[in-house]
């Protein structure tokens, strides 16, 4: 049977090592079904997390990125976290502000026993990016 | 044998259309009251009023800030070159000043040297300028201590003088001489338009208050080349942001990089600048950390290694350099400087 | 006010207390002024204030080594301020010599208004509230307030917040914060895709001269992102789409250090509108959590303090 050739989403996913990861996998092994359409980086730390990663992905065509990590407070690195949801923070409303649809660029707090959590948000997210269409951000000659 | 025509402004309209049959049509477009050399629309010849020069020099015609040079791709048959073709179209470039089509002859020099680039050149050889002198010179333009008159040049094909309702047309070289005779809404100068232009291109070469002595100044430098205390006073307010090399017409340093995207990719070249710190920076070292070096090899380059290597000075005095610098750096200041 | 500036600027040369002088001199071009960076005595004769001192000074205090006494209007002593926050300065190595400024002239604004360029104009006077421009011999008067800079015009600090010598009495500050925000008013307008393709379409025009990374006060970085190669992240080719990314971030590096001094859209040499994104981001900042860059020397610098619940809403 051939396969209809139907767009969709591409999300990019940083995943901090200690939490979100360990949360993903959890909902691997739990057999908790999510839509595949996440490719996820593993950081050791979602204030690894540089907003040149994010408008990078974008500008290579993904259509939307994840930041996902521990809970405030419950950083692995005690204040990790604390420094990403600043810059996560700005980053958003600076892109929103630029004309980038909010949705493309979300964050979650997803910890290592919030398998289900993390499911329903790749759920949600992708669901999102499919309404709101392809990334023509940076594509040329329009 | 006079050759001269003149043509009447409100013509002028017509004049483009024609030419605009065989050539893309480049004036200085206004926009927010700046001059940039842009396509010609079609209709609109206001673009004349206020024009005195564009913000980007000329050489951006012919050597753009972001030039593809290939594309390469690996598939299951090997690797693949595609070099990019160049726009075969003719270019006419109309209102460009004498100081800008200097520059182009001096860029001439380099891009042809040893090795004849393969992207300039076509686009200089597909290209007509005409030529249009100055009436109202920028406080920092310096052109007259170079041997630039601001009202005439013979780096044009046809150079146009504003005499009042008219521009006097004057074909300087073969191409400019079969642009003029194709054209059907000239009509034969006067004696009196030849003298008033005359008088025009006067007054023009008077209004440049801005000089430099070029006198000696290929020796100057070179005593100066090691006088530190001197080159880090001058450089102190630099910010090496490269603005000034940028606008420059003549300056030519670039750039390559390859951008590959899984199995395919293209080389670029673009405008590189020596003032930035890491012009120079080579995985040993970098002889030109200091910015005192750079701002001193910027000055030299232009007023005694060129003049060294072809016997001219790589400037042509358009002034953009002071105009644009953040910080008011002036080179006509430094070389009034030098140590004597 | 401009003597008070030589006696005390060479005061401290001769009493040794400071390396380097930074100041403004007379430019090269009519109605500019130049910055000023001298070890001599005699030199400080030339240091003057008047309302065309527009540079940022403080972008030359982390490259010189030494201590330095700096001439600072209300904008750049607050970059001072945002610096040593960042320990890039050392606040025993400098002395400031404020000027309460009551705002600088913006010639683009002033060649708008005439449709003449600077050097056909014969002078500029400023008198109170008042621009008087002689053209040819003729005087017209302007309102002050059409012809400051932007970001002038919502001023928060004509005063400087830090300073060693105050050069004369506070001066009244004539605002008009709507005007300053026009531009971003209309972006904020559009809808989303049309507020991309302004961008775009501005960025096109980007030959990345990198002028305005080099005038801020706040890009000290000894090696900025755009010159990373391992990885490659914007390509130094012009392409409409890595401009865009560079000064998108930029903007983001910068938040927290950027005070609006307006520096990086006046000397932008294709006029693209940054302080629309500058500006912006130090709204941003300060409705997210209210702070405002430069204003507290003492205060922990915006992205390295954090409190335990802020900004909540946005995340998951």
């Amino acid at each position: 049977m051939e396969q209809e050739s139907e767009w969709e989403p591409k999300l990019l996913g940083f995943l901090c090592r200690w939490c979100s990861y360990a949360g993903a996998d959890l909902a691997g092994t739990s057999r908790k079904k999510y839509p595949a359409n996440i490719k996820i980086i593993k950081v050791p730390c979602s204030g690894r997390v540089d907003p040149l990663f994010i408008l990078k992905a974008l500008r290579m065509g993904y259509d939307g990125v994840l930041v996902s990590g521990c809970h405030p407070g419950d950083c692995h690195y005690q204040t990790g976290n604390y420094r990403a949801r600043r810059r996560i923070v700005i980053t958003k409303k600076f892109l929103e502000y630029m004309g980038v649809d909010p949705r493309r660029f979300q964050a979650s707090w997803v910890s290592a026993s919030e398998g289900v959590k993390f499911t329903e948000v790749a759920t949600e997210v992708t669901k999102e990016l499919s309404e709101i269409g392809a990334n023509q951000l940076f594509v040329d000659g329009k | 044998m006079a050759t001269s025509s003149k043509i009447n402004k409100g013509d002028l309209g017509e004049l483009l259309k024609k030419w605009s049959e065989e050539f893309t049509v480049f004036v200085p477009q206004q926009e927010d009251g700046k001059a940039i050399l842009a396509q010609w629309d079609g209709t609109d010849t206001s673009f004349l009023e206020g024009y005195r020069n564009t913000v980007k020099p000329s050489k951006a015609n012919f050597f753009p800030p972001m030039e593809e040079m290939f594309r390469f791709q690996k598939d299951s048959e090997g690797h693949h070159i595609e070099p990019t073709v160049s726009d075969k179209h003719k270019q006419l470039i109309f209102g460009i000043r004498p100081c800008d089509a200097k520059s182009l002859a001096i860029l001439d020099m380099t891009f042809k040297d040893l090795y004849e680039d393969p992207y300039y050149l076509p686009k200089r050889n597909n290209t007509i300028l005409v030529g249009l002198g100055c009436l109202r010179p920028y406080d920092s333009c310096f052109c007259t201590s170079l041997g630039i008159n601001p009202a005439e040049s013979t780096d044009v094909d046809v150079m146009l003088t504003d005499i009042g309702d008219q521009f006097l047309v004057e074909p300087i070289s073969e191409a400019g001489k079969e642009l003029v005779a194709k054209a059907s809404q000239l009509e034969k100068a006067t004696k009196a338009d030849e003298a008033k232009a005359k008088e025009v291109k006067e007054a023009s070469y008077q209004k440049v208050t801005r000089k430099i002595d070029t006198g000696g100044i290929k020796d100057k430098l070179l005593a100066s080349f090691n006088n530190q205390d001197f080159w880090e006073s001058i450089a102190a307010k630099c910010i090496s942001c490269g603005i000034c090399t940028f606008a420059c017409p003549t300056c030519y340093c670039f750039d390559i990089n390859d951008e590959l995207v899984k199995k395919q990719g293209a080389r670029f070249r673009s405008w590189d600048s020596c003032a930035f710190p890491i012009y120079t920076k080579m995985p040993m070292e970098n002889p030109r950390v200091e910015k005192w070096r750079r701002v001193r090899q910027k000055v030299c380059h232009k007023f005694e290694f060129y003049p060294m290597n072809f016997d001219t000075i790589a400037c042509t005095g358009c002034g953009r350099c002071i105009r644009f610098c953040l910080v008011n750096w002036d080179i006509t200041q430094t070389l009034d400087k030098l140590p004597v | 006010m401009e003597q008070k500036l030589r006696d005390g600027a060479k005061t401290l040369l001769e009493e040794g207390k400071v390396d380097y002088i930074i100041g403004f001199e007379p430019g090269s071009l009519k109605f500019t002024t130049t910055p000023l960076i001298t070890k001599n005595k005699d030199d400080v004769d030339r240091l003057v204030i008047n309302p065309f001192i527009k540079n940022n000074l403080s972008v030359f205090l982390t490259e010189l080594k030494g201590r330095v006494g700096i001439v600072a209007k209300g904008c750049d002593s607050r970059s001072i301020v945002s610096l040593i926050q960042d320990k890039q300065v050392a606040r025993e190595n400098i002395v400031i010599m404020g000027i309460p400024c009551p705002g600088i002239i913006d010639l683009k604004k002033v060649e708008l208004l005439l449709g003449r360029d600077r050097d056909e104009v014969d002078d500029i006077t400023r008198d109170g509230d008042k621009v008087v421009i002689t053209v040819e011999g003729k005087k017209t008067e302007f309102p002050t307030t059409k012809l400051l800079f932007d970001n002038c015009l919502s001023c928060e600090s004509p005063t400087p917040q830090e300073y060693d010598v105050l050069l004369d009495e506070t001066s009244p500050l004539v605002t008009d914060s709507a005007a300053s925000r026009e531009k971003i008013k209309t972006l904020e307008a559009m809808p989303q895709e049309q507020r991309w393709e302004f961008w775009k379409e501005k960025f096109d025009h980007c030959i990345r001269c990198y002028a305005c990374r080099n005038v801020c006060p706040a890009c000290f970085c000894k090696r900025c992102f755009v010159e990373e190669s391992q990885p490659q992240w914007v390509l130094p080719v012009p392409r409409w789409q890595d401009n865009l990314i560079f000064q998108v971030i930029r903007n983001i590096h910068v938040a927290g250090r950027c005070t609006d001094c307006g520096e990086c859209e006046r000397v932008c040499p294709v006029n693209i509108p940054l302080r629309s994104l500058t500006k912006r981001m130090y709204e941003i900042v300060d409705e997210l959590f209210q702070y405002k860059s430069g204003m507290d020397k003492e205060a922990p610098p915006l992205m390295s303090h954090y409190e335990q619940e802020e900004a909540e809403g946005l995340i998951r």
